[in-house]
């Protein structure tokens, strides 16, 4: 199998009959999709359609828990990330992950973002600073942060947590980040926040934002896959898809009728 | 008709909170005897003199300072040698075990552990250490009390780090951390204060356990210090003099289980401000 094809240029990673399985029940069933390099890629659908599983597909972070296996191909790179021979937790520093609840460690601001970055890298403390301030610039959290880098990160409310672990994923300069709800436990100026900052990282970011916001979606991506019982229904750029959709159930879904 | 209903609904409602205030009341009034009778008996007891002069033959002067000391130094030992192993044993059980088979009997036999009778630990601990050096000695105490110190502390690690989200370690592990560092930089430091709360109840347990002492450290009536000789302990001292017929050895006890007493509450009370400090969110 020629690797190259896979990757082509514009595509960062690319998702070949992919299949997932919580024990005897299947999750995923032979998605293919491409996620096309530095754009924003929405995951809509029901409750339960496998776009969260999708995600954790792509990081290998479903491998925590038994009986969980996917099947097909992962394509970052030139490499099935699903090898066995492809080492998660350097994929992982790669590909970076926001969760749907804010997920602060237990230590201060600046060990949150420090944290990350030094399990990679051995830097002088200046350039670690430097780089701390950078990651936090970056989620807009500096001007609201810098003054109590030395505060307990859990001491930030719910949206300044959420844009500190933002922070924290940017910090390891991964190529690319996956959201996984990441606004469903905000309120709408923090939710307008983290959209505005989405927008900004797509400039240098391959994004795959998860989201049940239809409105959302259509906000902050350019391309749109919609997903019902395991299946991608429908694929193409968010304008396509939420004006013309070509599939009947993408459109009840997006026009509201179900789900 | 429905307001019948709701006044019949009333007073069984205040028959039984009157019921469960009584029964509070019952306990707690066991509880206040106890302590009220151990201070009234012990206070007179205390001084300088408990805790600089050793245990006395009946009719002379004399503390409790070679009791106290033998205290210390075995509940040390027992914690410095039970709590690794129970916080490792509690980490694999909550972080790398969980469903295994493996995890389901440790958890068990732990289980048992933690309720088996402290007098068949120090059976247990004579059979295998007291008999093997063919004498009684500190570090055989030691040995039997680090016994129940390791079950208790693997309940509450295992509880402790259970109680830490799973978001929390799947955002580290996001990252690339290692499993290894995932433990030791967050789910650790997440649960740090049940953690530390577990080994001051453990402390707290050993601190009062006589039986599985007599059979092992014995008892000293001198100031002694060699681990591979019988040590004097506070329980020890207690059960020792309580059961004598001297009026001035049942003075050094009362005193004794006052000291003990105070030393066991106020560690359950930092224990408690600890647990509660590490719930604030």
């Amino acid at each position: 199998m020629n690797d190259t094809a896979h990757t082509a240029i514009g595509t960062r990673i690319n998702i070949r009959d992919l299949s997932f399985f919580y024990g005897d029940t299947q999750a995923l069933k032979n998605v293919s999709v491409p996620l096309y390099d530095r754009k924003v890629t929405a995951f809509i659908g029901p409750s339960g359609c496998g776009k969260s599983t999708l995600l954790r597909v792509v990081n290998r972070i479903y491998e925590l828990y038994p009986n969980q296996r996917a099947t097909g191909e992962v394509i970052f790179d030139g490499k099935n990330i699903l090898d066995s021979s492809m080492d998660p937790n350097l994929l992982r520093a790669r590909i970076g992950m926001v969760f749907q609840k804010p997920t602060p460690f237990p230590m201060t601001i600046y060990d949150n973002i420090a944290y990350g970055i030094k399990l990679f890298e051995r830097l002088p403390r200046s350039e670690l600073d430097t780089r701390v301030e950078h990651a936090l610039k970056r989620a807009a959290l500096w001007n609201e942060v810098k003054d109590k880098l030395r505060d307990s990160g859990l001491s930030l409310s719910g949206g300044q947590q959420q844009r500190l672990c933002i922070a924290r994923s940017v910090a390891t300069k991964p190529e690319v980040i996956l959201l996984d709800e990441p606004c469903s436990a905000l309120d709408p100026i923090s939710t307008a926040k983290i959209e505005e900052l989405i927008d900004e990282l797509a400039n240098e970011y391959t994004i795959v934002i998860v989201t049940h916001n239809m409105q959302q979606a259509s906000r902050v991506s350019d391309y749109t896959a919609f997903m019902f019982l395991g299946e991608l229904i429908e694929f193409g750029t968010t304008e396509k898809l939420f004006t013309s959709p070509v599939n009947r159930r993408t459109e009840d879904y997006i026009t509201g009728r179900f789900g | 008709m429905n307001h019948m209903l709701y006044r019949r609904r009333r007073i069984r409602n205040r028959f039984f909170l009157a019921l469960s205030i009584a029964a509070s009341l019952f306990g707690l009034g066991w509880l206040a005897l106890i302590l009220g009778t151990l201070v009234s008996q012990g206070a007179g007891g205390m001084g300088t003199a408990l805790f600089t002069l050793m245990t006395p033959p009946p009719g002379s002067n004399g503390g409790l300072a070679n009791a106290i000391l033998g205290s210390a130094v075995m509940s040390a030992i027992a914690v410095i040698v039970g709590t690794p192993i129970g916080i490792l044993a509690g980490t694999w059980l909550a972080e790398y075990g969980r469903h295994t088979p493996f995890a389901f009997v440790v958890r068990f036999v732990n289980d048992i552990l933690l309720s088996a009778p402290s007098i068949l630990v120090g059976l247990f601990v004579y059979e295998i250490f007291v008999l093997q050096m063919g004498h009684f000695s500190a570090i055989a105490g030691a040995a039997a009390l680090a016994v129940l110190v390791v079950p208790i502390v693997v309940r509450t690690t295992e509880n402790m780090l259970l109680l830490v989200p799973n978001t929390l370690r799947e955002a580290a592990i996001a990252l690339g951390t290692p499993r290894s560092m995932v433990i030791r930089i967050v789910t650790w430091r997440a649960a740090r204060a049940g953690m530390i709360t577990g080994i001051l109840l453990a402390i707290a347990r050993i601190s009062g356990e006589t039986a599985p002492l007599l059979f092992t450290a014995l008892n000293n009536q001198f100031w002694s210090t060699n681990l591979n000789a019988p040590m004097a302990s506070l329980p020890a001292v207690i059960f020792q003099f309580a059961m004598s017929p001297y009026e001035d050895w049942h003075r050094l006890a009362w005193a004794g289980a006052l000291l003990i007493t105070i030393a066991v509450l106020s560690l359950s009370v930092i224990a408690r401000v600890l647990e509660s400090r590490g719930a604030r969110p």
